[in-house]
């Protein structure tokens, strides 16, 4: 097997779902580090130059909500879902599951 | 200054303005919480190699800052690319057509000066090709950042898809030459080229042939002249040229088979449809054409050019012995009448033998069209 091509396809099919793996880790109120943690200790690793980026987009998006907050001596930005995002979240869910189902039949 | 401020510095001045320091208080959260870990890993402060180290990790300031800008994150996006490239092949194919047909005109006219002449039509080739990417880039680039959507782009019809057929140039070029069948399955239907339908361009390549032809006629016989054929100025003087004395051995062979050629012409655009007929008049046409050119390399002596008191022989080089370095040399040779010479007879020597090329695949394409077709 081509390896190059393996890891270039695993990317892809990662890319898609790591919005939804950020939305629903962030149904408790998070900043960018402890985030970053908690999806690599559920085997979904991201490098920082990703998942910064992305948090900010989906602020932009109305999907999350943040706020700057001292804690342990340094202002932190926590972000958290938004309303919307709550919504998002529950839509895009089912339609994984949707996907997860059809490719479990085909699989 | 440590390494983790300048770090941030320079993604700082990627930013723009208004979310510099917000982006940049983030990230400098992010990398002490990182170092900050390590250091609580290893129960001491980290030098400056390994926080570095952790930055490297994160990536080099103009990428993580990009990956913060707003817009587009290319300059041709994937859904515009395609309409880039085939505006950039097309576009090409073109420039290499009318710089190709510039380097004939300018071959013709003035044979001496052929290195110049192609030094010229390449310079004039990747200036037109770097203008005409540099031009499709800057259009695309501004469609894409202001999400520009023309409506050709979003409400295309089927009907006015044909053109893109002719995207491929080595289908499209073979298809001028190829039989019916695979013109049919080459050309889209109803598709022009140079404003010829595809099912024509048999007879539209016949017209132009019987023009030509009729052109050669004429000055071969001496009713119409070109400038700059039989003379031309060479740094020390004027150059005359006398055809040397196989031209009148096969001048009378020479109009008869340019004659034959006219007629074969003829046939095609009198009865297009007899395809077989036409391939039978063609191949003795091909093969006489084929024998004149093998007596012109025989007789090697093509050409005298006269400056003043002195000669050169334009020599024909034997098919055998010719290669690529003579052509190589052409661009450095010197501008004296024995080097104008020598060149003279390369160029023409390739010429001739490239002619002589098209001719066996004349006979070799009319052999198969008899053997697949039925009039």
């Amino acid at each position: 097997m081509d390896k190059e091509l393996f890891e270039t396809m695993r990317l892809e099919l990662r890319r898609g779902s790591l919005v939804l793996a950020v939305l629903a880790c962030l149904r408790t109120e998070r900043y960018g580090y402890t985030l970053r943690q908690a999806l690599a200790a559920d085997g979904l690793e991201m490098e920082e130059s990703t998942l910064y980026p992305l948090l900010r987009r989906l602020e932009g998006q109305g999907l999350l909500t943040s706020e700057w907050r001292e804690e342990e001596k340094r202002k932190k930005r926590f972000y958290v879902l938004s309303p919307g995002g709550e919504a998002m979240l529950a839509a895009l869910t089912d339609e994984w599951r949707g996907i997860n189902a059809s490719l479990d039949r085909m699989l | 200054m440590d390494v983790i401020e300048r770090y941030l510095e320079a993604v700082a001045a990627q930013l723009s303005t208004e979310d510099r320091e917000d982006i940049v208080a983030e990230l400098r959260d992010l990398i002490l919480s990182r170092v900050e870990a390590r250091e609580e890993e290893l129960g001491r402060a980290l030098s400056d190699e390994e926080k570095e180290a952790i930055l490297h990790e994160i990536g080099h300031p103009l990428v993580v800052a990009a990956r913060y800008r707003k817009g587009p994150d290319s300059l041709i996006g994937p859904e515009l690319f395609p309409y880039w490239l085939f505006g950039a092949k097309a576009g090409l194919i073109v420039i290499a057509a009318v710089q190709a047909l510039g380097l004939l005109v300018h071959v013709l006219g003035d044979p001496a000066n052929f290195g110049q002449s192609i030094g010229q039509a390449f310079n004039g080739f990747f200036a037109g090709a770097l203008t005409l990417l540099g031009a499709l880039t800057l259009a695309g680039a501004i469609m894409e950042h202001y999400d520009i959507k023309p409506t050709w782009l979003t409400k295309w019809r089927v009907r006015d898809l044909s053109a893109f057929g002719l995207a491929d140039p080595a289908k499209w070029g073979a298809s001028m030459g190829a039989s019916d069948k695979a013109k049919a399955e080459w050309l889209p239907k109803g598709v022009k080229v140079w404003g010829v339908r595809a099912e024509t361009t048999g007879a539209a390549q016949a017209l132009w042939s019987f023009i030509a032809s009729a052109v050669f006629i004429l000055w071969w016989i001496g009713v119409i002249r070109f400038t700059g054929i039989g003379d031309f100025a060479l740094r020390g003087g004027d150059v005359s040229v006398t055809a040397a004395p196989i031209w009148s051995l096969l001048f009378g062979l020479i109009l008869a088979w340019a004659v034959a050629g006219m007629a074969v012409d003829g046939v095609t655009l009198w009865r297009p449809e007899a395809r077989r007929l036409q391939a039978l008049l063609k191949i003795p046409v091909a093969a006489a054409g084929l024998w004149i050119g093998w007596r012109l390399f025989q007789a090697g002596h093509w050409a005298t050019l006269t400056q003043g008191d002195q000669t050169a022989q334009v020599m024909g080089a034997s098919p055998i012995h010719m290669d690529f370095d003579a052509i190589h040399a052409i661009p450095e040779a010197q501008r004296g009448l024995a080097e104008t010479a020598l060149t003279l007879g390369t160029v023409l020597s390739w010429v001739l033998a490239i002619i002589m090329l098209c001719l066996a695949v004349d006979i070799l394409k009319a052999l198969w069209r008899i053997a697949t077709t039925r009039d």
